[in-house]
């Protein structure tokens, strides 16, 4: 065993926090209050090469390792970048682009990745429908072949990115008689008749990430636009886990180490009954819990990212540990970190609100705790 | 990076698993015992002998690494038998480590030796009437008289005493940090009655006192200023904590499933109940969790040892609050199975209290990683 990163990588993930702390964090409350999209920061992060990090170079991308990645995500929470904007991010490079960096046509490739890595398009992914959710085999919307073309009907609901996606990777069943094995994806353009989003929906939290729905109303699409073949859909929808499992993690491994040190300079700096309040233990306390939090999550994501740099198949048993670690325990840290701050901790102001909200998120998308438990108790 | 262990160390734990299993077939290694404690003890010790194990934190062995593969090694041990753990480890990992990092080559031939051979037994008496060394001054103390040191004080839950051929005993001495080696049955060591306790009790443990207790000064080690002694003998018990409680959240983890998995009710198993199943998959969550938080630290630990202090306090707080949590779970699925002594949860549950309190508590070691981060150093 050796848990150490390499020297690049740790110079990689300071010089993303330093990009991060001086171009990107000071636009965060202001995006956050208005609950909208920052695309100048989405293009930064573009610029940077973070979208296209592990994406070949041949397509704009740099060919990092998965877990350089899936270090650029803990750097952006660590240096304070909101959840909504990690969350875009994720949604946009390893829910919908790489899903087509594997399984589209090479001219499909071309035609798609450079201006997704670039962050000029944005990707989203739509999986889960108003009755399907957990039981996403249930789902309902459906692909027909006619011709040359596929005719969607039906809809999608709690699409990142989905208001204001170029490009679409749709999950929908080309055999509605089947389950898993009936689903397929396709790629959407934006403007394509019969096809469009809904208004954003208000949230709870990662409010800066636009969440919308997606109407199929007699949607027309080349047939080329099928990515693979019939019935290959729901194992491409498994793949895009091992990233959800590992990249989409590590911002909440990032957001605890910021909460810790904004924790700590707060309480070395506000006095009560005569001193800084990090002098009652009460407050070490719950500084502490927020570092164990942070040191116990980070080697689940990372161990996920090596696995997947080894090319080894996705050990579902471990990632679902990850994900119901991570979404289960996260909250402790977003509450600790709120009422360390008092009263401010509850004033937008002071950022701990706003990753208490965004945390909420960790044990809900890409897959519920509760379906994590499902998982690992049919696989032990 | 590299997450797994080699083929070399996974067998080594297996080895360990076998031969620590058969001594447990045939005696009571977690039972009370004390007519025959020293002589389990040594059974395990013997059959550990034949491995690297006893090796393993104090001398390199080709093929292995040091602290890592120790932790993989211990979690097997802490699992078979609890109390074997923490005699084999206060013995090795404790006494020897300490005589192994600051003795001299004569007192390593002495002790050492016959310590990684299986044959000697060790005890390291660290705490006093306060128990919490990090509150007050330790007050046991070596005053020279000519060759001889003479040394009074009185320390309390000394892992092995009723057992060890020899007990070092930490204290004062020319105004120094000392540790003092003393031989079972020296005049004015008197080492009482192992106490009862709540777990672990096949692992003696008792009260000592010095009163004039008189040994001749080769038989002192005194570490150098800069290894802060009682801070880095903490250290060490928490290492040692650290296996332990990862011994526990396995076998309680380990029985659960499998009755989970074979006890039917209502016409299934009970593990497709989704409140056992569930239960079962919080459990594993924090037993893996724990394991690749403890492996990080120890790892840490054998490769950048200074930088493994505020990581060891916040694996040893999740891993032993963890092993608490999986083990009460565990009885709740066990149902009343569970509640009749004898079996692996009940005793990893009764056990799992120990690993909170002991070494840096819990609730200290939230304290001292708050002043970490906050920058406070007291
Ligand atoms: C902000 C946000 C962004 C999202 N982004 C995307 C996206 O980009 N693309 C996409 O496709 N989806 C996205 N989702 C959807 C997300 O993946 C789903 O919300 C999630 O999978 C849960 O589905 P559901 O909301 O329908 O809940 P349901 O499946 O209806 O679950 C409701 C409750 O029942 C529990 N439950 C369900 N089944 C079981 C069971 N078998 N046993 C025990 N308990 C069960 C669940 O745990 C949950 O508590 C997003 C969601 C949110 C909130
Ligand atoms: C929505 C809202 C409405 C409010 N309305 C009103 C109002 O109408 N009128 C009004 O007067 N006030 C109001 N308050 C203020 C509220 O009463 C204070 O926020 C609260 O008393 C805590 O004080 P503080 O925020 O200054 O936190 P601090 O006192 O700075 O405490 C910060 C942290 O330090 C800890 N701490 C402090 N001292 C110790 C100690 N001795 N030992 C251990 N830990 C310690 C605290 O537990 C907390 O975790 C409001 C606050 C909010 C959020």
């Amino acid at each position: 065993m050796d848990f150490a990163f390499t020297k690049e990588q740790l110079m990689f993930k300071k010089e993303i926090i330093r990009f991060a702390k001086k171009e990107i964090v000071p636009r965060v409350q202001e995006y956050d209050l208005k609950e909208a999209f920052d695309f100048e920061s989405f293009r930064k992060l573009g610029d940077f090469g973070i979208l296209g990090l592990h994406f070949p170079e041949e397509y704009g991308g740099s060919g990092a390792d998965v877990v350089t990645t899936v270090m650029a995500g803990e750097a952006l929470g660590e240096a304070g970048v909101d959840g909504g904007l990690t969350l875009a991010y994720g949604a946009h490079s390893f829910l919908c682009a790489d899903t087509i960096l594997r399984h589209a046509s090479e001219e499909q490739r071309k035609k798609y990745l450079p201006k997704l890595i670039s962050g000029e398009w944005i990707g989203c992914m739509g999986l889960t429908e108003p009755d399907a959710g957990s039981d996403v085999a249930s789902m309902k919307t459906i692909a027909e072949k006619k011709g040359d073309k596929y005719v969607l009907n039906g809809s999608k609901i709690f699409i990142t990115n989905g208001p204001i996606a170029d490009v679409s990777v749709v999950y929908a069943k080309t055999d509605p008689s089947q389950r898993h094995a009936g689903i397929s994806a396709f790629i959407v353009e934006k403007g394509t008749k019969g096809f469009a989003a809904g208004a954003p929906l208000i949230k709870m939290g990662v409010r800066t990430s636009q969440t919308s729905e997606l109407f199929f109303n007699n949607c027309e699409i080349p047939a080329e636009n099928l990515l693979g073949k019939e019935g290959e859909g729901f194992n491409m929808s498994l793949q895009t886990v091992e990233w959800d499992r590992s990249a989409l993690l590590a911002p909440f491994v990032g957001a605890a180490r910021y909460m810790l040190s904004s924790c700590a300079d707060y309480a070395r700096k506000r006095e009560q009954f005569g001193r800084p309040i990090g002098k009652f233990q009460a407050v070490k306390h719950k500084l502490a819990n927020i570092r164990i939090f942070a040191e116990a999550a980070q080697s689940l994501a990372y161990k996920i990212a090596w696995c997947k740099d080894q090319g080894r198949p996705l050990n579902h048993l471990e990632a679902a540990v990850a994900k119901l670690f991570v979404g289960d325990w996260s909250m402790v840290p977003a509450n600790d970190a709120m009422v360390v701050f008092g009263g401010y901790g509850f004033c937008h102001e002071y950022n701990m609100e706003r990753i208490f909200r965004d945390s909420r998120l960790a044990p809900i998308g890409g897959g519920t705790s509760d379906i994590q438990k499902m998982i690992i108790s049919k696989l032990i | 990076m590299n997450y797994d262990f080699s083929e070399k160390e996974f067998n080594l734990f297996i080895d360990i698993q076998e031969k620590v299993s058969r001594v447990a077939e045939s005696v009571q290694l977690d039972r009370k015992d004390p007519k025959r404690s020293r002589e389990n003890i040594k059974q395990v010790l013997e059959q550990l002998a034949q491995t690297p194990y006893l090796q393993l934190g104090l001398q390199p062995v080709e093929g292995y690494q040091g602290q890592l593969s120790l932790m993989g090694a211990a979690e097997v041990l802490a699992a078979v038998s609890p109390s074997a753990y923490l005699s084999v480890e206060a013995s090795t990992r404790l006494f020897g480590r300490a005589v192994n990092e600051w003795g001299d080559n004569s007192q390593k031939a002495k002790w050492l030796s016959p310590l990684l051979e299986g044959q000697l037994i060790g005890a390291l008496a660290l705490s006093e009437e306060t128990l919490n060394i990090e509150n007050d001054p330790l007050t046991t103390k070596g005053d020279r008289q000519g060759e001889s040191v003479v040394i009074n004080g009185a320390k309390q839950y000394v892992i092995n005493a009723p057992i060890a051929d020899w007990i070092a005993v930490a204290g004062f001495c020319d105004d120094a940090y000392a540790l003092f080696l003393i031989e079972k049955e020296t005049p004015g060591l008197t080492v009482e009655p192992a106490i009862e306790t709540l777990g672990y009790e096949g692992t003696p443990i008792s009260r000592i006192h010095l009163d004039n207790c008189s040994i001749p000064a080769e038989q002192i080690i005194f570490p150098p200023a800069k290894a802060e002694m009682p801070q880095t003998l903490r250290m060490w018990e928490n290492q040692m904590l650290l296996g332990a409680s990862l011994g526990l959240s396995k076998t309680a983890f380990e029985s659960a499933r499998d009755h989970a998995k074979t006890h039917r009710s209502g016409g299934k198993p009970i593990i497709a109940y989704q409140e056992v199943g569930f239960k079962l998959a919080d459990m594993l969550t924090l037993f893996q969790t724990s394991q690749l938080l403890a492996y990080r630290t120890a790892w840490t630990a054998e490769t950048n040892p200074k930088e493994a202090g505020e990581l060891l306090l916040c694996a040893k707080v999740f891993c032993a609050e963890s092993a608490e949590t999986v083990c009460s779970e565990a009885l709740k699925i066990l149902g009343g199975n569970g509640y009749i002594i004898g079996n692996n949860a009940e005793r990893a549950y009764r056990c799992a209290k120990y690993v909170q309190i002991a070494g840096t508590s819990t609730e200290i070691g939230r304290v001292k990683i708050g002043d970490a981060a906050l920058g406070y150093r007291d």
